[in-house]
Formats: C-alpha cells, sequence, structure tokens
C-alpha cells in the first residue's frame, strides 16, 4: 500500500495536475477516483477528508493536502525524482507567475465554457428537486454558486462572452511564450507545462477555430512533445470516457 | 533607441498593499536592489522605461501591484517577487524549510491574494482612490492615461474607478471576507504563535499588507479580534516593514490604492 492516496477525478485540468505531477516523478500512490457528476465529493466519506469538498485532495501518510497547483508544489518538494522546477530564481518566478494566470484568471474561463457546455447537460436529465438537494449539500457558498448556475443553464451571454474572449487571449499569449522558450515559463518542462497541458490537451478537438499546426505552430510543437510523455501516456490511460477519447484521437494526429 | 540599464529597478507604489509586502521582502532579504516609487493611481505603472518583455505587467492578476525590471523583463505579483528575493539570496527566511509547511504557506497566501486583496482592494479604492484623486481629470484625459493598459478587464476596473460606480452586492461580499479573514487570522494565532505560520514568512507580508489598511474601515471586523489587531502591530513595528512605511512621502500610507485583482467572476 502506497504511503499517497490522491482522491481525484478524471485526468482534466484540477485532477490532472497532481495525477501527472505524482507520475512524472515516479511516485507510487494510490487512485481513489471521485465521480464529480454523481456529487461524491459532497459525500460525507470524502468531507471527512476535505470539509470544503473540492477536489483533488491528497493524502501523504497523516497529511491531507488540497488545491491542484499547490499539491503539485509540494508532490515536486517532498518526493525524489526528476525536478520539476529549474533552480534558477527567475525562472521559478516565471513558472509560478504562469499557474497563477492559469489558475486564477484563464481556466475559470475555460471552466464556465466547459461547465456551460458538458458538466450542466449532463445533469439535466436529474429532476429539479435533485438539483436542488445536490446543491444544498455543497459546503463553500461560491460552489454552490457555480453550481447552481451550470445544472440550470443561468450563464448569462454576457459572461460566456467575456470568457471565450479571455480564452482566445490566453491562447494567443501561451502562443506567445512558447515562441520565446522552449516549455512554458523556462526551457525546462515543469509544473507549469503540467498545469497548462490539463487545461489545453483537448483545443486541438475542442477549439479548431483557435488551435491548430498553422494557425499556433509554437503551441502544436509543444503539445505533441507533450503528449509523448510516457507519464502523461500514463495518466491519460487512467482516464474514461471524453477525457481519453479526446486524447486518443489528437494523439493519432501527433503519431 | 538605447537600451536602459540592466540593473534591477523594482517599481513600487508606496508602502500600501502588494508593494509594501514586497518592499518589506527586499527589506529582508538585504538585496541591493534600486526601488523607485510610481503614482499607481495615475497609472504610471503603465509607462516606465527599459521594458523588452512587458507581458507579466500587462497582464498581473494582481492588478496595480509593483513590477520588478530585470534584463528588460517585467516581474510581477507580490507573493512570487518575495519567493524570488527568498531564492535568490539563496533563503534569508521567509519561506519555512519544510514541504510540508511551505504548502501551508502558500495554501494561506493563495486565501490572501485570491478573498481578501480583492475584498480591501474593492473597498479601499472607493474609499480612498475614488474620484477625490482622480477628480481632476476631464473624461478624454482620463482616457488617454488608461490607453496603455493593454487588459481590458483591468481598464474596466479603472473606468468603475472614474465612474463612481459602487455595486452594491461587491460591497457587501467585500466587507464580509475582510471579517472572515481577520476571524481566520484570529483563529490562527489562537495557539499563542507569534506569526501566522509560526516562524515569521511571506505570509505575514501579505496579509498584513492588504489587512492592516481595512482596520481604518471596517471597525467591527477587528472588533474583540485582539490577537490578530495585536499580530497586525507586531508585523507593523517589525524593523523592514517599519523601515517601509516611514517612505510614506506624504499623508497615510493605508490610503494609498489603485485598481487591484478583481473578485471571482466564476467559482
Amino acid at each position: 500500500m502506497a504511503e499517497v492516496t490522491l482522491y481525484h477525478w478524471e485526468p482534466n485540468a484540477n485532477s490532472g495536475k497532481p495525477m501527472l505531477a505524482l507520475e512524472e516523478k515516479g511516485v507510487a500512490w494510490n487512485s481513489h477516483y471521485i465521480n464529480m457528476l454523481t456529487f461524491d465529493q459532497h459525500q460525507p466519506e470524502y468531507l471527512a477528508i476535505n470539509p470544503q469538498g473540492t477536489i483533488p485532495a491528497m493524502l501523504h501518510g497523516e497529511r491531507v493536502l488540497t488545491e491542484s497547483t499547490a499539491i503539485m508544489e509540494y508532490v515536486d518538494e517532498a518526493f525524489g525524482g526528476p525536478a520539476l522546477m529549474p533552480a534558477d530564481p527567475r525562472d521559478r518566478w516565471r513558472i509560478r507567475w504562469w499557474m497563477k494566470f492559469m489558475d486564477q484568471w484563464l481556466g475559470p474561463s475555460f471552466s464556465m465554457i466547459g461547465w456551460c457546455t458538458f458538466i450542466g447537460p449532463a445533469l439535466a436529465e436529474k429532476s429539479e428537486q435533485e438539483r436542488e438537494a445536490m446543491i444544498a449539500r455543497i459546503p463553500l457558498p461560491e460552489r454552490r454558486t457555480a453550481w447552481r448556475k451550470a445544472m440550470f443553464a443561468e450563464f448569462s451571454e454576457a459572461e460566456l462572452a467575456e470568457s471565450r474572449r479571455r480564452v482566445g487571449h490566453g491562447v494567443a499569449m501561451i502562443e506567445e511564450e512558447l515562441g520565446k522558450r522552449e516549455y512554458i515559463a523556462s526551457d525546462q518542462y515543469s509544473l507549469a507545462d503540467i498545469n497548462i497541458f490539463n487545461s489545453t490537451y483537448m483545443l486541438p478537438v475542442g477549439n479548431p477555430d483557435l488551435v491548430g499546426a498553422d494557425k499556433t505552430p509554437n503551441l502544436w510543437r509543444w503539445l505533441r512533445t507533450v503528449y509523448r510523455r510516457p507519464a502523461v501516456q500514463r495518466t491519460w490511460a487512467m482516464g474514461s470516457g471524453r477525457f481519453t477519447d479526446r486524447f486518443i484521437a489528437i494523439m493519432e494526429e501527433f503519431a | 533607441m538605447a537600451r536602459q540599464s540592466s540593473a534591477p529597478v523594482l517599481y513600487h507604489g508606496g508602502p500600501n498593499g502588494p508593494s509594501l509586502a514586497v518592499l518589506a521582502a527586499l527589506e529582508e532579504s538585504g538585496l541591493g536592489i534600486e526601488c523607485r516609487q510610481v503614482r499607481l493611481i495615475y497609472g504610471e505603472r503603465h509607462t516606465l522605461p527599459g521594458i523588452e518583455d512587458s507581458q507579466a505587467l500587462d497582464f498581473a492578476v494582481e492588478g496595480e501591484g509593483p513590477v520588478l525590471v530585470i534584463g528588460g523583463e517585467a516581474l510581477s505579483e507580490s507573493v512570487f517577487l518575495a519567493q524570488y528575493f527568498d531564492e535568490a539570496t539563496g533563503g534569508c527566511g521567509l519561506q519555512p524549510p519544510d514541504a510540508y509547511a511551505r504548502w501551508q504557506m502558500r495554501m494561506w497566501c493563495r486565501q490572501a491574494t485570491e478573498r481578501l486583496a480583492p475584498a480591501s482592494a474593492y473597498l479601499g479604492n472607493i474609499a480612498w482612490s475614488q474620484r477625490q484623486k482622480l477628480d481632476g481629470l476631464t473624461p478624454a484625459q482620463f482616457t488617454e492615461m488608461v490607453s496603455p493598459i493593454r487588459s481590458s478587464d483591468l481598464r474596466e476596473r479603472w473606468q468603475e474607478l472614474f465612474d463612481g460606480a459602487v455595486d452594491a452586492a461587491k460591497v457587501e461580499d467585500s466587507k464580509a471576507k475582510v471579517a472572515q479573514f481577520a476571524e481566520r487570522v484570529e483563529n490562527q494565532l489562537a495557539d499563542g504563535r507569534e506569526w501566522l505560520m509560526g516562524a515569521f514568512s511571506i505570509a505575514d507580508l501579505e496579509t498584513y499588507a492588504w489587512l492592516n489598511p481595512m482596520r481604518f474601515l471596517e471597525h467591527d471586523a477587528f472588533m474583540r479580534r485582539d490577537a490578530c489587531v495585536a499580530w497586525l502591530d507586531r508585523v507593523g513595528t517589525r524593523p523592514s516593514v517599519a523601515k517601509v512605511l516611514a517612505l510614506a512621502d506624504q499623508g497615510d500610507p493605508n490610503t494609498i490604492f489603485a485598481p487591484g485583482p478583481e473578485i471571482n467572476r466564476w467559482g
């Protein structure tokens, strides 16, 4: 039994970040799948681990760690294996800057669009009463607001338009960044690549209007490189449904 | 055009908010980096010289925070600049030595920058920056002043400030978040510890920088939170912080505000 247990959903966005970081470091870990769409994360068993009801969460011995990017930084520092942060202080600054930009500016826009087009419709067959009961079990008020919007399709056209603007702008910034350096934020594969790959790996299928071999040659080169990493292949092999289907479809193009 | 000197320069807005946190961290580090004050409220952060790569300045989630220019690259975000100083010295005690304690500090700082900072910036700007500091500008002058700002959502926050817009829901949300953070600090100190993480760290600087000015606006948030108030006084009299606070060239440094991070728009 490994001393690390990760509670996670699919290899995608926040759940995928610590999954891939653990695989890159070669850390043995127990996988505990939390089905976000059946609200496993708000059941008492999981709330006993993380009272906030957010995923992922990681147990390392007696320690409980939350927040995907902070978990990744801990994994890099607490375990042996290849370093996922370079030694140079300025590169380290730049990696943190990009992770914050993704976590707090660009990521929420990806997320809003994803929740509007996938998460909400996936729960649409449930009765209003069932959905209200699911919302009532959510500990954090801002998450209750987010789930309500997704479940009852309450997104305004203005906020979706703003999210689309940010996605377009963010993709252009990543393309520019990858014209400066081999990887995001430094010339070494790092936590910034793991972070941003988890929100961009599906763009060739999800947003062919924004991303492609001709439209974004730097991003395309980087995606091809990261897709081929053995740890990335192992991580997405743990997924299911559309997440793995998309990964395989794009991988075939890069093969 | 001649290249600017490559010696690093820290541009800051004076001793409050993220600029205070970074100035004090620099003082703690002992690094000899030149500091130059700019007037954030007049948009001067967007016309700095010697910058070839301005991406981190233009799209800082933090908004109008300090900017460190090294070799033509603009570096931003106060917590990460403080970490940079700590790591550039090989460790000057601003980050805990243990991986788990560092995770705790990062989590604390993330909560401070994501919840407290937008709330404090929203209330501080309404109280001290709205109109009175921009009053002398005509709409045309204001438009010209904000035209170098590349981030359209940051420009929008500037426009709201100039227009005197006040969103009652955001005010209520911000007041609640300030009170919650004061309570969080009070609870963290309940075991009698001197600093938030046990040993002094970036968490103390970042939290002080956003929470201290709220003592003058949100009195109720600090009522019966004696440990929190004593801690604020302790941070304020720490030599690095006291030295930086003395830099205030005019007026009360607690009133120095300019558009900060946005209040979470999703999730």
